[in-house]
């Protein structure tokens, strides 16, 4: 008969120990990998969002800076303004190579062609614009003609529609982005001929006219010259143009980034001191049976079992119930945080982007390590003192 | 066969130390049929379990087929245990998670066997010839105690060991199922397998070509054919 079998059948009669230690490593491996993910899907998201944004710096009003990232970053809609002739200072500033302004428009709630309550609208400069032109590049082949739009990864035409309707407007959808986790997902962009013509029809086709305030934008953002000092080039921003706030974008969401860090500080201790308390738990429950188990043990011995083989098979039964227990366990936590992972980073404030498969099985396959480790190490020293019984003294006791 | 040479065992409780076994001396030879018999508490488990090598004499040496048990590894112990001897314990020792069949399969996974189903045959025909071969499937639990007694003895035999340890193979059996276990034990002692049994019962002497009684510790021939 096989270790494996044996261990399994074991496993099969001890039903009491067997589901007490699958319970524990499931509860271990559920929240482990659960934290890990909220944790790693909300960094992942806040860099791929950086990334989208496709700035070195953003300029956004002073006083404004809240608003705005809190805007990027959960698509919370914002009306911010500041005047266009900020644009040409900015641009003088040394080190900046390039500049393109964009416009926040009136946002729209519980709108039809989006998997969201808010929709964020942003207008571009198609003559000047760095961020959006290289998707276009890439995906489209050609600049936005009048009337289309593109939508983060949550926009999409409602069924059975043409169009996007947008104060009364038809607009098309030309494409969307790629899922970022942060508010870049419900965010429409347009042109500024695109958001003009919307403007005008929409004094006649809607019940609240959009209204574009005239020489005014909502941020600047800024492209810097190769070789350029970042945090240099915003301080002169900072400096030399009155009115604003330059926020760099690896800098940005710092409020975000600080609660984040508390909030994983918290998962860890929680981690921590639930780790700890099923690793005992485990290890006592295993030392009980181990003890309950002493006869058996001692037979074993007189049937000719080494020392190895019965400290082994205590094992084999415990890596067996942590394998079953870890692998259930982020299985469950996997599919509960896809489900609810609007709810989830709803109500933690946090942006959410699932990551990718090789980043998933990797920190599934480092998940499942973890337990097993701690399971071996909490079943270790009742395997080894077991083992180490004089049969016939196990036998009588 | 089995040679205890001034073998002594003291256990140790703390402040008081227990002799069960003093002084012993005792020779078993190649298809004999010894018991022991004593009172409880006189020491006859633990001379049996000095000869499995599951404990180890405080004085005096073991030795079996020539071999001194002391010198052993827990390898070589356990090698010589699942090879050459088949043990019989007192109380009910069929593992309770595996079937009977697979408890009577169990000890030749210790010698390496890998014999698969030629295996599964054996511990079949083994339990047959015990009166068991429809209950092959069934757990212990199903089973009654003197069923369960020669389940036992058919898992002791598994591996064809040369000599069989047998601890009270007949306590807490009625009288009926006590005579078909001797029995047994009489017809596997007559395939050639030596025999070193203890028990309370003077009623089984009879069986035996030699048996000695033990008290205090000590051995004294009480009967030989």
């Amino acid at each position: 008969m096989s270790l494996l079998r044996l261990a399994l059948n074991n496993i099969r009669g001890n039903a009491f120990r067997s589901s007490v230690v699958f319970l524990c490593v499931l509860g271990v491996a559920s929240f482990l990998l659960g934290t890990t993910l909220v944790i790693s899907g909300a960094q992942n998201s806040l860099n791929v969002g950086i990334q989208r944004l496709g700035a070195d710096i953003l300029v956004v009003p002073e006083g404004a800076q809240t608003e705005v990232q809190t805007a990027l970053l959960m698509g919370k809609p914002t009306n911010v303004w500041m005047p266009a002739s900020k644009i040409d200072e900015i641009a003088a500033v040394p080190g900046v190579q390039a500049v393109s302004p964009q416009i926040y428009l009136q946002s729209l709630y519980g709108a039809p062609c989006c998997s969201v309550s808010e929709m964020f609208l942003v207008v571009y400069d198609p003559a000047t614009d760095f961020t959006v032109k290289p998707w276009l590049d890439k995906e489209l082949g050609r600049p936005l003609a009048r009337g289309e739009v593109i939508g983060g990864s949550y926009i999409f035409v409602p069924a059975g529609e043409k169009y996007i309707t947008l104060y009364g407007y038809n607009t098309t959808l030309a494409g969307n982005l790629g899922a970022t986790g942060t508010g870049i997902d419900q965010t429409l962009f347009m042109t500024q001929e695109t958001a003009r013509a919307m403007a005008q029809s929409s004094l006649t086709t809607a019940v609240t006219p959009l209204v574009i305030p005239p020489g005014e934008i909502s941020e600047v953002m800024v492209k810097i010259m190769p070789g350029a000092d970042r945090h240099r080039v915003a301080l002169d921003i900072l400096l030399k143009v009155l009115g604003v706030v330059p926020l760099e974008s690896p800098n940005m969401f710092g409020q975000f980034r600080h609660q984040m860090t508390g909030l994983l500080w918290g998962f860890v201790t929680i981690m921590v001191v639930f780790w700890v308390l099923s690793a005992v738990l485990i290890g006592l429950v295993f030392s009980m049976a181990a003890n309950e188990r002493r006869r058996e043990i001692a037979v074993l011995r007189a049937l000719g079992a080494t020392r190895f083989y019965v400290f082994r098979s205590i094992l084999a039964e415990a890596v067996i119930l942590a394998l079953g227990g870890a692998l259930l366990g982020v299985i469950l936590s996997s599919f509960v945080i896809y489900l609810f992972r609007g709810y989830i980073t709803s109500s933690l404030g946090m942006p959410f982007l699932f990551p990718g498969w090789a980043s998933f099985l990797g920190l599934v396959a480092t998940g499942t390590a973890f337990i097993l480790l701690t399971v071996i190490l909490a079943v270790l020293l009742p395997a080894f003192r077991v083992s180490r019984m004089e049969p016939a003294i196990a036998a009588r006791e | 066969m089995i040679k205890l040479k001034n073998v002594t065992k003291e256990f140790n409780l703390g402040e008081q130390v227990i002799t069960p076994v003093l002084d012993v001396n005792l020779k078993v030879g190649q298809g004999e049929f010894v018991i022991i018999i004593g009172r409880s508490g006189t020491g006859k488990s633990t001379m049996l379990n000095l000869v499995a090598g599951l404990i180890r004499p405080t004085a005096g040496s073991v030795l079996v087929e020539d071999r001194d048990l002391a010198a052993l590894s827990d390898k070589e112990m356990s090698r010589l245990r699942s090879r050459e001897m088949g043990y019989v314990f007192q109380f009910p020792s069929l593992l309770p998670s595996l079937t009977i069949l697979d408890n009577i399969i169990m000890p030749a996974t210790f010698t390496g066997d890998k014999g698969g189903k030629d295996l599964a045959k054996r511990a079949a025909e083994l339990l047959g010839m015990l009166g068991l071969g429809e209950r092959l499937e069934y757990y212990p639990r199903h089973l009654s105690a003197g069923e369960q007694k020669r389940a036992v003895i058919a898992r002791s035999l598994m591996n064809e060991p040369r000599i069989l340890l047998a601890d009270e193979p007949t306590s807490d059996l009625d009288e009926q199922t006590e005579k078909e276990i001797m029995g047994l034990l009489k017809q596997i002692h007559n395939g050639g397998v030596t025999i070193l049994m203890v028990t309370h019962s003077i009623a089984l002497v009879p069986y035996a070509t030699r048996a000695y009684s033990m008290d205090k510790g000590k051995l004294s021939l009480t009967h030989q054919k």
